[in-house]
């Protein structure tokens, strides 16, 4: 039975691992912090995964592990340097139609991402993933109308650090 | 603005072949390795906090203050049993209460539900704490007032020889003694706690309070 549940666990999440390396991407800067917030999420997925009913979607129910991992449960373990050395490996350009003031302001806009705050990068997170405001608002714990709020107060913050 | 993020978004979609493959093995291997949360350390420090207190009774000088013979000779036995009583019952209180709030956290539930509950546990763990630094404090003061009401200190502590000095500077110096070791240890026993979880804490509180600030 636990062998069952572990095999069919461990499929669903390589299938789906996608989600998990973005918000470790985002929440951590370099390979070793990144692998072990990896872990972290990895561990709480499958705490939880017992009390997954089927009823919403795997990645659904992924995205909320994940986040509550990243912004609530995990503690860094060692001190991250603060240089960016895994974003150049990570959000390497390879667009086809490569477009270099495009790509520039893209490449700042990640930078100025990686600046916000935890719960910040969490909205920032939900709505990249084309997720609206409804289940960014449930996912958080908060008001549909607080998340709108919220997401605008960020796009301010974010034109400030790309504008200082 | 909102082109900008709409331009990451695009781009941030296109990602996922950049992304980390780990294999099958890889995950299986993680699944089974031990937690390193927040949750868990507070859980840890916790069990920690209610074992400390108890473990001191194996400290020979600990165990020599707290004999009956001497706590008997200063009449404060009666007192410091009622005072254990009191002590173990509350313990168990907390003890419950810490399981219960432990229990309800939930990586499932949405992350403003689950920083409240652990919130909540932490500062049940706070609470034991302040519970029993002020226990401590209380018998290190009942302990003094004992000294300070004993007829013949020197018999009541069973040192065996007469010291060099006035009975009474002698008292008074047993007293002092006892009055700063108390403090210290208080002390020394919340400070380490604070520090503790302190540094445990301080991104989740941080957290917290920018989420509710959202809310506020």
């Amino acid at each position: 039975m636990t062998q069952e549940l572990e095999h069919q666990f461990v499929t669903e999440l390589e299938q789906n691992q996608n989600i998990v390396h973005k918000v470790c991407s985002l929440y951590t800067n370099n390979r070793d912090a990144h692998n072990d917030l990896f872990q972290e999420i990895t561990i709480q997925l499958w705490k939880a995964y017992p009390k997954f009913r089927g009823d919403s979607k795997f990645s659904t129910w992924m995205y909320r592990v994940a986040l509550n991992t990243a912004i609530t449960l995990y503690r860094k373990s060692k001190k991250q340097p603060k240089t960016q050395d895994f974003d150049s490996v990570v959000y390497r350009i390879q667009s086809e139609e490569y477009d270099p003031t495009e790509q520039q302001q893209i490449n700042l806009m990640y930078a100025a991402v990686k600046q916000l705050g935890d719960i910040d990068k969490a909205l920032v997170f939900l709505y990249l993933e084309d997720k609206n405001y409804k289940e960014i608002a449930e996912t958080l714990g908060i008001s549909e109308v607080n998340a709108r709020v919220k997401m605008n107060r960020i796009k301010t913050k974010l034109k400030a650090i790309l504008n200082p | 603005m909102i082109d900008e993020l709409d331009l990451l978004k695009k781009d941030w979609q296109k990602r996922d072949s950049e992304m980390p493959k780990l294999s099958y093995d890889q995950i299986h291997r993680m699944i089974w390795k031990k937690s390193s949360s927040v949750v868990r350390w507070i859980f840890y420090i916790s069990i920690i906090e209610f074992i400390v207190p108890h473990l001191l009774y194996l400290l020979p000088s600990f165990r020599d203050g707290m004999n009956t013979d001497i706590s008997g000779a200063l009449g404060i036995q009666p007192i410091l049993i009622g005072l254990s009583v009191i002590q173990y019952g509350v313990a168990i209180y907390f003890i419950v209460q810490f399981y219960r709030r432990y229990k309800e956290i939930s990586v499932l539930d949405n992350a403003s539900n689950l920083m409240d509950k652990i919130m909540r546990t932490r500062k049940t763990v706070k609470h034991y704490v302040l519970f029993c630094l002020g226990m401590i404090l209380i018998f290190f003061m009942i302990f003094i007032l004992g000294l300070y009401f004993s007829d013949n200190l020197v018999e009541s502590l069973q040192l065996g020889k007469e010291p060099d000095m006035d009975p009474a500077r002698f008292k008074w110096m047993v007293i002092g003694i006892m009055s700063v070791a108390a403090i210290v240890f208080t002390v020394v026993m919340g400070g380490i706690y604070f520090l503790l979880y302190g540094l445990l804490t301080r991104r989740l509180l941080f957290n917290y309070k920018d989420l509710k600030r959202m809310e506020g």
